[in-house]
Order: C-alpha cells, then structure tokens, then sequence
C-alpha cells in the first residue's frame, strides 16, 4: 500500500508534526485546565452561575471549528496563536462541567467536618475537596484533549502547525497520485497522537489519584 | 440560668441563643439559655426538627445565630474568628467524614497539623490517641478510610476529634449509623474513655435510651424549639416538668430508672445457705429456722451450686446434686434493670450476686428493687428541694410527685 511506504520514507518529518501536534495540544490542554477549573471553583457553589458557565461553554463547542479559526485571523493574524485560543475555548465545557460535578459529589459529610476541624475555606478546598473532585476533573481534561487534538488538525489552513499541515497538503493536490496516500498517513497518525495522550492520561491518573479513593 | 454553687464551672455558656433560617418565620431554635459544666456530658435530645442539632452546630459556628451570645471557658466566643475558634473544638458527626483520599494517620494528624504542630510530636500523637480507641496504630495507621469498618471508622473520628486535646467535644449523633449491638459497645468504650479524658461534652441524639445511658444532664427540646426540662437523667424521669417530657422520656420511665442503679449501689438481702457437704439432718434443721422454702447450698469456694427445698431433702434418694440448678448469677456491676431480668427468669424469684471469683454475696429480690427505687425517688426530691434545676420550681416538683404517688 502506498501509505505505508509513505509513512516509512516520511517518518522523521511526520515525527516532527506529530510532536507539534501533542505540543501545541497539550499547552492549550494547560492553559484550558487553569482556566475551566478556576471557573469550576467560582461556580460550583452556586446554581445559576455553574448553569451560566455551563451553558456558555456548550455554546462554544457547536460553533463550527473552520468558522472560528477564520475569524481568528481577524484577531491573532496567522500562525499558532488564534489556534490555540480556540481550542482553549473548545476545552472549556468537559472541564468546566466535571470541575462542578466533582466538586458538587464530594460527600458533604467530609466538607462538614473539614470546616468543623477549622479548615479555612480556601484550606477545605485545596485539601479536601478539589484532591477529591479529581478523578472526575481529569476525565474531562481527557475528553477535552481527544476533541481538540482532532480539531487541532483544521486549524492548518490558517497556518497552523502540526499533522493538520499535511491533511491540508494532501487535500489541496488532490488529483496527484500520492495525494491520497498522505491524508491517510497523517489521519492515522492524529488518531495514534489521541492513543498516546489517551495512555499518558492513564499514567497520570495512576500517579495522581490517591489510593483511597480509587474505585 | 447560672449553675448552682454546687456545680462545676460553666466550660459553656449560651444565652438566649436563637436562629432563624433565613426564609422562615419560626425560629429553629428560640432562646435557648444554658450552662454546660465542665467535664461532663450533657446530651440535647428531642424529636426531628426541635433544633438540637442547630443548638449544637452554633457551639463551634457551622450555624452562625441570629441572635445571642456563646461563652466558652468565659470568654465570648460569638463574634470570634470561626475556624481558630474550631480548633479548641472537637467535632464528631454521625457519617463521621474522613477524608478518604488520607490514611488513618493523616486523618487523625489534621488539627495538628493546621495548628503546626512538629512531626515527631504529631506521630506520638496520632499513635497515642489509636491506642487510645483501640486500635493497633502499626495495623491501622497507614490504612485508608474505606478499608474499615463502621465502627472503626467511628472511632477515629472520636480520636480524630481529640488530636489536639480540646477541652470541649462536640458530637452530632456520633453512634447513630451503628448496628446495635456495636453501638452498645462504642457507648461503653466511650463512658471508658471519658472517665480517663474528662472532656466537656455535648452530645445529640434522638434517643431517649442513648440520652439516659450517656448523659450527666439531659436537655429535652420540644417541638416548640425550646428547652423543656434541662436535668440529671434521675431528674427528668422521676419529675418530668410538663407532659412533653412525661411522653417524650416513655411509659418505661421507672424500668429505665433502674437502668441508672447498679448491683453494688444497692444493699442486698440475705438468704439462708448452707455448705453442700453438710450432713441431711443439719440442712433440714436450717430450713426449718427460715421462713424461706429453699436453701442456698456453696460449695468449699463460697459459690452457689443448688436450690433445695424440703420435698428435696424428704427424699430417700437424697444426694447434694438434687433440688435445681442455681440460674440468675449476676455480678456486682450489672445495672438493676439486668437483675430484674435474671430475677424474673430464675426458679425462685431471685437474682443471686456472686463477686469476680464467683463467690456469694447475696441476693437480689424484689423488695431490693423497690427499696432501691424509694431511695432514688427520695434522693431526687431532696436535691430539687437543695438545688433547683433549669425551669424547675420546687412546687412544680411538689405537683409532680404527688400526682405520681
């Protein structure tokens, strides 16, 4: 098959777009998680804003990746930098959200006797209750890497870098012979940085999730 | 009201202490004004929704009052900073709340730690205080919260709430998710260990039984969200203040009395015994003396072995192992209410008391109950007469006593 030829020839320069995939996907995955947690924290402790927050971050994610990315240029001009405010914005529902739930589901017996002990608020939160919401919180850090890191890929036609580069390569030749061969090489190879990031997830959760409250 | 000269310091004090939840015209609890004494366990018990609870979550300020003020070792604590002010507070709830992400060892370690203690010395700590409840701290210190069971988990958080020795404890219905015969025995542990600690210590429950077993002093509320009656459990059950109370402490009230009473508080009766190896003629010659129709035969340590009775003696195939086995042993320390219930199951209507090695002691019959019952009912007269107690006027005791006699 062509592809795999492909693949082999090529394999050093689809190393380095993959490696600017996962880098620029895991730095917006960064900045996401600082932001849609801290939203979380705010919010949780009351209905209406979580509602808010929630319902704002949903409305993000239906708005059509091809779409924001263009109107990205208008702002951020071409390269990296409109891409990977847009995937921060695309990150935020499954973060935010889980960030509320883990929160909202730790036992309110515990959080009774933290304060009850004389943990400040801020104390409680750090402690106890946020080491508690993560198991919870990390799922939606996960789902929110799998969708960006395949949103990622649209973002090339706005200069980005990453395997989107040769997706956008390969469509625009479409009527060359080997054009075909390179979409499916650089496809397979997004669905194998999502493997990746998918294990590195799992190895992370076993790092940081504490003994007694795995299941 | 203040204490009586009589009592110990006031370690809380709660004046007119009142809150209403914010949305609600009734207050959740209204003007509730008491003196708890240092070193003792008062227990606030009353039926769901009568405020004990709040009463107790404004101590430490979970529930912030609407009105009134809250001293602790005299000084007024309303208006202080909440989480310092929990930090000479230990707090006990019924789902007992570890932090299950923490071992046991941290679990215990939290009020040290917020309060800087070094590491060595919470170590010792935390090792003590296993001790303490029971628990082997090699075994259980490093373990997690979900690998134990109700009860243990019960227990670190009583040893959790006294890591940094507060005075006062404070326990939300601390053995209410327990299975019974469990809950019997952490009560138990509990008055155990309160003999060694001393805590103050407020105490809710819903259970009048808990309430007698555990208090010193017992506050009633009502479903009016006030205190009715604030007294020793001897008090509330001899002379309920009103027919809340009456109702409230139960129909049993005299049984549970004796449920306060212990074996060795009592003077026992004395039966006629005699040593088993005793010829047929001398036993018959000691039952004839008696007015009883049984003998009590010891054997050479003193210890009951047999009932006989003349019909068993008149036999020809008399032998020392006739007439009936000597059922309703009880020791010293089992209460009154325990006695009557051996007594009522024994073959000649006694209870017999044997000391640790099992020798005799005596009997306990039921002119020993209603002595016993006499003598609580007159001691309680007399100590409202010396000492009045919350809301209790002498001639409202007067009233009371009478209309029981």
């Amino acid at each position: 098959m062509g592809a795999i030829e492909y693949a082999i020839d090529n394999w050093d320069r689809l190393l380095e777009f993959a490696l600017q995939h996962i880098g620029f996907v895991l730095l917006s995955i960064v900045i996401a998680t600082v932001i849609g947690v801290t939203l979380g924290v705010l919010t949780y402790q009351r209905p209406t804003a979580a509602a808010l927050v929630i319902a704002v971050s949903a409305t993000i994610l239906t708005i059509p990746s091809f779409a924001l990315f263009g109107l990205g240029i208008t702002f951020f001009g071409i390269g990296n930098l409109g891409p990977v405010i847009g995937l921060i914005l695309y990150s935020q529902l499954p973060i935010v959200r889980n960030t509320i739930t883990g929160l909202q589901e730790v036992d309110p017996a515990v959080v009774e006797s933290a304060r009850g002990m004389g943990m400040s608020r801020w104390q409680s939160l750090w402690r106890i209750e946020l080491p508690l919401a993560w198991p919870v919180v990390l799922t939606g850090v996960r789902v929110a890497t799998l969708i960006v890191t395949s949103i990622f890929a649209i973002a090339a036609y706005v200069g980005a870098s990453g395997l989107g580069r040769e997706i956008d390569r390969g469509l625009s030749n479409l009527g060359a012979a080997w054009a075909f061969d390179v979409v499916l090489t650089a496809t397979v190879a997004i669905v194998l940085v999502a493997l990746v990031l998918d294990v590195l997830y799992m190895l992370i959760g076993k790092l940081t999730i504490p003994r007694g409250v795995r299941s | 009201m203040p204490a009586s000269e009589a009592d110990p310091p006031a370690m809380i004090r709660l004046e007119e202490l009142t809150k209403y939840y914010p949305g609600s015209d009734e207050p959740a609890v209204d003007a509730v004004t008491m003196d708890i004494p240092e070193g003792e366990i008062v227990v606030l018990v009353g039926p769901s929704g009568c405020g004990k609870t709040t009463t107790l979550k404004m101590i430490n300020r979970i529930v912030e009052p609407t009105s009134g003020r809250i001293s602790l070792e005299g000084e007024d604590v309303t208006d202080v900073d909440p989480d310092r002010l929990r930090r000479r507070i230990g707090y006990v709830i019924q789902q007992v709340g570890l932090f299950p992400h923490r071992t046991i060892a941290q679990n215990i370690a939290t009020v040290p730690r917020l309060l800087g203690w070094d590491k060595e010395r919470i170590t010792e700590r935390v090792d003590e205080l296993l001790e303490l409840v029971g628990m082997d701290p090699a075994t259980y210190g490093p373990r997690y919260p979900k690998e134990l069971s109700g009860g243990q988990r019960q227990r670190v958080g009583v040893a959790r709430a006294m890591a940094a020795d507060p005075p006062v404890m404070l326990m939300d219905e601390p053995f209410g998710a327990i299975d019974p015969i469990t809950r019997d025995r952490l009560q138990n542990e509990f008055l155990r260990l309160q003999q060694e600690i001393e805590k103050t210590i407020v105490f809710v429950t819903h259970d009048i039984d808990e309430a007698i077993k555990m208090g010193d002093r017992i506050a009633i509320f009502g479903n009016d969200h006030r205190i009715q009656q604030y007294a020793s459990p001897e008090m509330l059950l001899s002379n309920p203040i009103n027919e809340f109370v009456d109702a409230f402490t139960g129909t049993g009230a005299s049984l549970k009395r004796l449920n306060l009473t212990r074996v060795r508080d009592v003077a026992l009766s004395d039966w006629p015994t005699a040593a088993s190896d005793s010829p047929r003629e001398e036993l018959q010659r000691r039952l004839a003396e008696t007015e009883h129709s049984f003998l009590l035969l010891l054997d050479r340590q003193q210890r009951p072995l047999r009932w006989i009775s003349e019909r068993d003696l008149a036999r020809s195939d008399w032998t020392h192992h006739g007439g009936l086995k000597v059922r309703a042993v009880v020791e010293p320390h089992v209460t009154l209410h325990n006695a009557l219930d051996e007594m009522l199951t024994s073959n000649v209507g006694v209870a017999t008391v044997v000391d640790e090695r099992g020798a005799y002691q005596g009997v306990v019959d039921i002119d020993t109950v209603m002595t016993a019952v006499n003598a609580m009912r007159a001691e309680t007269r007399e100590r409202v007469r010396v000492a009045p107690w919350h809301g209790v006027t002498a001639s409202d005791v007067a009233d009371a006593t009478e209309s029981r006699a």
